[in-house]
């Protein structure tokens, strides 16, 4: 084995000694042969023992095939028959002096000659296979000398390599070994020689102009050509097409280059003319950082393009070079980024603000992971000045905001409209990667805190919020949220969301006590506290008859505050009464007190943002019908009192006008029951099952809103339902209509019926006068005795019993009158109710689930026995 | 201006039923035995102006008259407890004191000779409020101060307050029970025809019935005059809970009794309570729903008038109206479920002459009363089914008088001197003519009850000049 190895040490020392000897025969140099020849036999050694292997499987056979078959397809037939026929020979050597290894030598060749078919088409190829050729030459040397031989030696050696290489076949041994000369060098630089033929201009030279251009600079031949707006290589110079088309290719990054450059110190320019967002700011310093790195590539580059590119015939170990190619690998990923870059720029050129953090995060939805990490830390950055903005609103309800980028927009209005106009979405500065849901949140919650510091006047509200921020984890310092981290938003602003609501729901219920107003509201202008309405109906109701333009409503002020005074009204909060005003309505001209007069409610900040104008004028409409209501009641309660059980004694009148008398008030008394039956039914209807079910829906959507929102549209809808089944909706107006003609023609039997009631004591008076001397008994006898004060008597009775006949047929009448009218527009009213109720039924069912038809079984129950 | 109403206690039972009434508005407003507002009971809300006046020293008066002609019971009074609650001034006490015998006559010739007495007691409170709804009377119909002298008492209020409300509580005998009162019947005849002429509501509170609530119902085999007082006075608290807690409606007593009375002369009510217990009496707990309690009002076992009618006559008797007090935390939204349910099972026969249903009136339960249930119920209502109570009275009276019993116990007195019985009569009639009202308020044709031939009358020339005033053809 040592002798073998030794052998094998010897014959490669003599094949360096040889390959390096040979073209240099002319003048040899021991010292410098040695010292390179030592250098080469390491080399060589080192090449011999190494374990490189190629890539593909040993088999003989197919290989031979292969070139069998490459030779077939390159036209050249019978180059390939003559190499079957020497192939059967080679392979059929065998023993002592033949070739072990023919597959190896047979990859040997092929791989030769493939690459000098490459070589030929450029210049790049000839780096990746270096290790396999036997080119042992190191430094410079070898590029120097192919340059110095010229053309025609190379072309020469080209044909004598190919001789060589049949007569290496000829000879069935492999040639390469034996034979020292260095043909395929000369091949290579032969090659060289031709490519520099073909380019006017050196790669190196080309790779720099490439380097400038794509730092947006004109180089020497590369330039930006305006017309196929791009860099390209001047037609001048002349360069295979390949190199141009390469240019061309890798140059696509200064265009792209000097788009976003553009783009940054255009808006660097503007910054001082305050025209950019912070989000544009932002932006653009997420570019110009990028760019930096790019920056940072390109030094690098600069510094390999110093180095020469090897010439095909040279070797380069290390590799530290820069040629087109290996710039357009370098270029592949700053491409992409510069590509992305150029179009986030176009796009977003005109957007800011959220809208343009928007547009970025479109493009974010990549699945390339370099794409998808870049656009990741490009929108960190871009996002930062938007989250910020979220996280000073969400805590502490300051909109800094001054390039109109966020997407909450606020406008400065009166404290009482604060919540409702002060703050609204800005849906084109809504980036899309923050839901619409989250984005009201977020509105809500900087909408709490602001209705909080200006309407409540409260303070505390900043420990919620450092509350929230704490459990969130987040500190209430700047920066602490990225793109990204939407969960992590949300989380915030659902908990500040939540801390901040229910502080403020706090605040509204305990220092301002809403329910406690509420409730006010629904005694006083709902008229829930009876006997202070009775008071009030009481002391206003002579007032009120006077014509509108006569009352003084200083003076119902005062009636209002007797009236509070003496109910049990006066136990009441003073701050709730103090709210309490008389208010008069404008005025026509016949209108009567009655008709002006309704009572309000001054709910004040912050209140008045639930109670608003439009909310109030419900309320009044709705304190308008109940007052009618109840003046009605009152009305029929007063006629009630004057034909009350013991105020008619008929006794002491004769038969005949008590007869009468009795017909007509029993009339009177049943169409009273009637009309009362209908007021009390409509009132109970109104207490129990609008009022009061009303009420207690509120009460129990009260206890569970969350925040001032759910209780603006419970108290809405507890409002909605009040007017929808009081019947003063929209579509119940004709109802309503007929309904007020009905209260009216109960107010008109009123004064009928007290006339009636006036005449019946007027005639029983004189009735008891006349009569009176027969009260005792004496007295009763003696008329009946005594002609004179008998005839009298009996005139006078006579004339009374014709007086009463008459005025009792009249006042019949008119009660009959009023009872077919009632009867009719009763009738008419309880006609149109189904009918209405039928198409409000959709309303019902929004505005209660409860029951949909109340009201008919209502109309049913006060209907019962009503033919 | 709390719409004051002044209630007059007359005679034995009139006293101790309003003591037994006053002692519970005591309780429920959170007033002291002695008139001092409880510690406990300071926030307002209620409305004690209405049966109360503050003192000078902030003290409770009740607006109440006390007045017998026999000084026992109001002695007692004075002695007891409460003797601090009344203002003095208040307390009438005839200077006799011999009383009236239970003879109607000695109360209502006693009554008017101390009418200025009494109508002073009566002007000076009504003086001291600022606007007086009415009066509430409480007597009893059989005996002879509160029926004679209660019955005096009513003619002068409605001379003298006719534009007020007159309220009676009227306890009826008890009929099951052989009464050391022999002259019971010419008593509540007499007592019968004022409180028809006389009153603008009259709460008939049926001593038989009562009764037969207290052995049936709460299980008390002797029940004593106490336990059934205490009955009354839940009912006359129940009764006023709506005036004394505002709420939404029936604020005012008028208003109360205006719906419950739509035809003057039937203006006797009837009062149904559940659950009823006596003073903490260990009752089971029963389930109080709304609906429970209404159903449970309409069952006669719970009515305090007793139906002494034959079957076939009460299956005629109809509501004229009915008026349910809830009290309690009531869910105003099974107001409506319950109504419905009661009319869907037809559990009430009402007039067909006019509109008629049941109405609710919810009131506040006094925060300072603990009771074992949710909700309690009153029903007041007009029921023509009451004529039988009046028939009773007739009949009773009739085979007395019939035999010329006991009359000249009356005739002693100036009403019925020179043997003049047409009080008696007069009170016959007019008790007859209200029977006869109650009853054909039972048929659909009520309206035209009594007119059977108005035309014949109002044209007829000849009729109107010799018609003869009935009352003076006596």
């Amino acid at each position: 084995m040592e002798q073998e190895d030794s052998k094998v040490l010897d014959l490669v020392k003599e094949l360096v000694t040889r390959l390096l000897n040979s073209p240099s025969n002319s003048n040899p140099n021991d010292n410098t042969n040695t010292n390179s020849t030592k250098q080469s036999l390491k080399y060589a050694i080192r090449i011999l023992s190494s374990r490189m292997t190629p890539s593909i499987g040993v088999d003989e056979a197919a290989m031979a095939d292969s070139i069998k078959r490459q030779l077939a397809t390159q036209g050249k037939t019978s180059d390939a028959l003559i190499f079957a026929d020497l192939y059967s020979k080679f392979a059929s050597k065998s023993g002592s002096g033949s070739v072990n290894n023919k597959w190896a030598v047979l990859y040997l060749l092929k791989t030769i000659a493939d690459d000098r078919k490459k070589g030929k088409i450029g210049s790049e190829t000839r780096v990746g296979n270096g290790f396999l050729l036997p080119n042992l030459n190191v430094g410079g040397k070898g590029v120097i000398r192919g340059f110095e031989n010229g053309g025609k030696v190379g072309s020469w050696d080209v044909s004598r390599n190919g001789e060589r290489v049949e007569k290496g076949w000829d000879g069935g041994v492999l040639l390469v070994s034996k034979d020292p000369s260095n043909m395929r060098e000369m091949a290579f630089r032969e090659f060289g020689n031709l490519v520099k033929e073909e380019c006017e201009v050196s790669e190196e030279v080309l790779v720099r102009d490439v380097l400038y251009a794509s730092q947006g600079i004109d180089g020497k031949f590369v330039k930006f050509d305006k017309s196929v707006d791009g860099y390209v290589l001047a037609e001048s110079v002349r360069v295979p097409r390949a190199t141009r088309i390469m240019v061309r290719k890798v140059c696509e990054l200064g265009w792209l280059f000097r788009k976003v450059k553009g783009y940054v110190s255009e808006t660097v320019k503007s910054l001082a003319a305050e025209d950019v967002g912070t989000v544009g700011q932002a932006f653009c310093a997420a570019l110009q950082d990028e760019l930096t790195e790019y920056y940072k590539l390109l030094a690098v580059l600069e510094a390999q393009s110093m180095n020469p590119i090897p010439s095909v015939t040279e070797s380069v170990s290390s590799g530290n070079y820069l040629s087109l190619r290996r710039l357009s690998v370098w270029f592949a990923e700053p491409m992409v980024k510069m590509r992305l870059m150029a179009l986030l720029v176009d796009n977003c050129k005109v957007l800011k603000g959220g809208a343009m953090a928007g547009a970025i995060h479109m493009h974010a939805q990549h699945g390339d992971p370099i794409v998808h990490d870049f656009m990741k830390r490009l929108l960190r950055r871009v996002c930062s000045p938007l989250f910020e903005m979220v996280r000073t609103w969400v805590l502490e309800g300051e909109l800094e905001d001054i390039f109109m980028e966020f997407f909450v927009l606020g406008q400065p209005v009166k404290a009482e409209s604060l919540w409702t106009e002060g703050y609204q979405l800005r849906s084109a500065m809504l980036p899309s990667f923050i839901s619409q849901s989250l984005a009201h949140r977020i509105l809500r919650t900087g909408k709490s805190i602001n209705f909080l510091r200006v309407c409540c006047k409260d303070r505390s509200w900043a420990d919620a919020a450092t509350e929230a921020a704490a459990v969130t984890g987040t500190t209430t310092r700047r920066g602490g949220l990225g793109y990204g981290e939407t969960d992590a938003l949300e989380s915030l602003v659902t908990e500040a969301a939540r801390r901040i609501d229910k502080h403020l729901m706090d605040v509204v219920y305990r220092q301002y006590k809403f329910k406690e107003h509420c409730l006010a509201i629904k005694r006083y202008l709902l008229l829930g506290q009876g006997d202070f309405v009775q008071y009030l109906m009481d002391i206003v109701g002579p007032e009120l008859s006077e014509p509108a333009n006569t009352i003084s409503s200083f003076k119902l002020a005062g009636l209002l505050e007797s009236a509070i005074r003496s109910s049990s009204a006066q136990y009441d909060d003073p701050d709730i009464l103090d709210r309490l005003r008389v208010k008069m309505m404008p005025h026509n001209i016949g209108d009567r007190g009655w008709d002006v007069f309704s009572l309000e409610y001054d709910a004040r900040v912050p209140l008045n943002t639930l109670f608003t104008e439009s909310v109030m004028t419900k309320y009044l409409r709705i304190f308008n019908f109940l007052w009618k209501l109840r003046r009605v009641e009152h009305a029929l309660i007063g006629v009630w009192k004057t034909m009350k059980p013991n105020s008619i004694a008929f006794t002491k009148l004769p038969e005949a006008v008590k007869l009468q008398l009795i017909l007509a008030s029993r009339r009177c008394q049943v169409l009273w029951d009637e009309m009362n039956h209908f007021i009390t039914n409509l009132q109970y209807y109104i207490m129990f099952e609008v009022l009061e079910v009303s009420w207690s829906n509120f009460s129990s959507e009260m206890e569970a809103a969350k925040d001032l929102d759910d209780l603006l549209a419970a108290h809405e809808k507890y409002l909605h339902s009040i007017v929808e089944k009081s019947l003063l909706g929209e579509r119940s107006q004709s109802l309503y209509k007929t309904l007020f003609v009905l209260l009216d023609l109960v107010l008109r039997f009123r004064s009928h019926a007290d006339r009636l009631y006036e005449g019946v004591n007027e005639l029983q008076a004189r009735t008891v006068e006349s009569s009176l001397p027969s009260r005792d008994k004496p007295n009763r006898q003696s008329s009946k005795k005594t002609p004179v004060p008998g005839s009298w008597l009996g005139e006078g009775r006579k004339a009374i019993t014709q007086r009463a006949g008459e005025f009792l047929t009249h006042s019949g009448q008119e009660i009959d009158t009023i009872s077919k009218e009632y009867s009719t527009l009763f009738q008419g009213f309880i006609s149109q109710l189904p009918t209405s109720q039928n198409s409000t039924a959709v309303h019902h069912n929004i505005v209660s689930s409860y029951k949909r038809n109340s009201t008919m079984k209502w109309v049913q129950i006060w209907l019962h026995r009503v033919p | 201006m709390p719409r004051e109403i002044i209630t007059l206690q007359v005679g034995q039972c009139g006293n101790q039923i309003g003591m037994e009434f006053w002692k519970q508005l005591c309780l429920e407003h959170g007033i002291s035995k002695d008139g001092i507002l409880e510690d406990f009971a300071t926030q307002g809300g209620d409305r004690k102006d209405v049966f109360f006046y503050q003192a000078d020293d902030q003290h409770y008066i009740p607006r109440a008259l006390l007045m017998d002609l026999e000084p026992r019971v109001i002695n007692g009074i004075q002695t007891g407890d409460y003797r601090n609650l009344f203002n003095h001034e208040n307390l009438f006490m005839s200077k006799e004191g011999g009383g009236a015998g239970n003879n109607w006559a000695s109360g209502y010739h006693q009554g008017k000779s101390v009418e200025e007495d009494l109508m002073d007691m009566i002007d000076r409170e009504a003086d001291g409020s600022d606007s007086l709804e009415g009066f509430v009377l409480c007597h009893s119909i059989a005996g002879g101060t509160g029926s004679g002298m209660g019955s005096y008492l009513l003619e002068t209020l409605n001379d003298r307050y006719s534009k007020k409300l007159v309220q009676t509580y009227s306890v009826f005998p008890n009929q099951n029970e052989i009464s050391d009162v022999v002259v019971q019947p010419y008593n509540s005849l007499l007592t019968l025809k004022r409180l028809t002429l006389n009153a603008d509501c009259v709460v008939v509170l049926d001593n038989t019935a009562l009764n037969r609530i207290a052995v049936e119902r709460l299980h008390i085999a002797n029940p004593s005059v106490s336990q059934t007082n205490s009955l009354v006075s839940t009912v006359m608290s129940a009764s006023t809970t709506t005036l004394r807690y505002p709420g939404y409606m029936n604020n005012d007593l008028v208003g109360l009794l205006a719906s419950l009375i739509p035809t003057p002369r039937c203006h006797f009510l009837m009062t149904g309570y559940t659950p009823l217990t006596v003073e903490r009496q260990a009752n089971m707990i029963r389930k109080t729903t709304v609906l429970d309690v209404m159903r449970r009002l309409l069952q006669t076992k719970n009515i305090m008038v007793s139906s002494n009618a034959r079957t076939k006559e009460a299956s005629q008797a109809k509501y004229i109206s009915i008026l349910n007090i809830i009290q309690g935390e009531v869910d105003p939204t099974q107001v409506h479920d319950s109504l419905q349910r009661i009319r869907e099972r037809k559990l009430v026969n009402f007039i067909e002459w006019g509109p008629a249903s049941i109405q609710v009136a919810l009131s506040r339960k006094s925060p300072y009363v603990q009771t074992a249930h949710r909700v309690s119920g009153l029903m007041l209502a007009s029921y023509t089914g009451i004529r039988h109570l009046f028939s009773k009275c007739l009949s009773q009276y009739s085979l007395l008088r019939k035999r010329q019993a006991f009359l000249d116990k009356y005739r002693s007195f100036p009403l019925f001197d020179d043997n003049d019985l047409s009080e008696f009569d007069e009170s016959r009639e007019i008790i007859e003519s209200l029977v006869d009202e109650y009853k054909a308020c039972e048929s659909p044709d009520y309206i035209k009850w009594g007119m059977e031939d108005p035309d014949h009358i109002l044209t007829g020339e000849g009729n109107a000049t010799g018609s003869v005033d009935p009352s003076l053809a006596i």
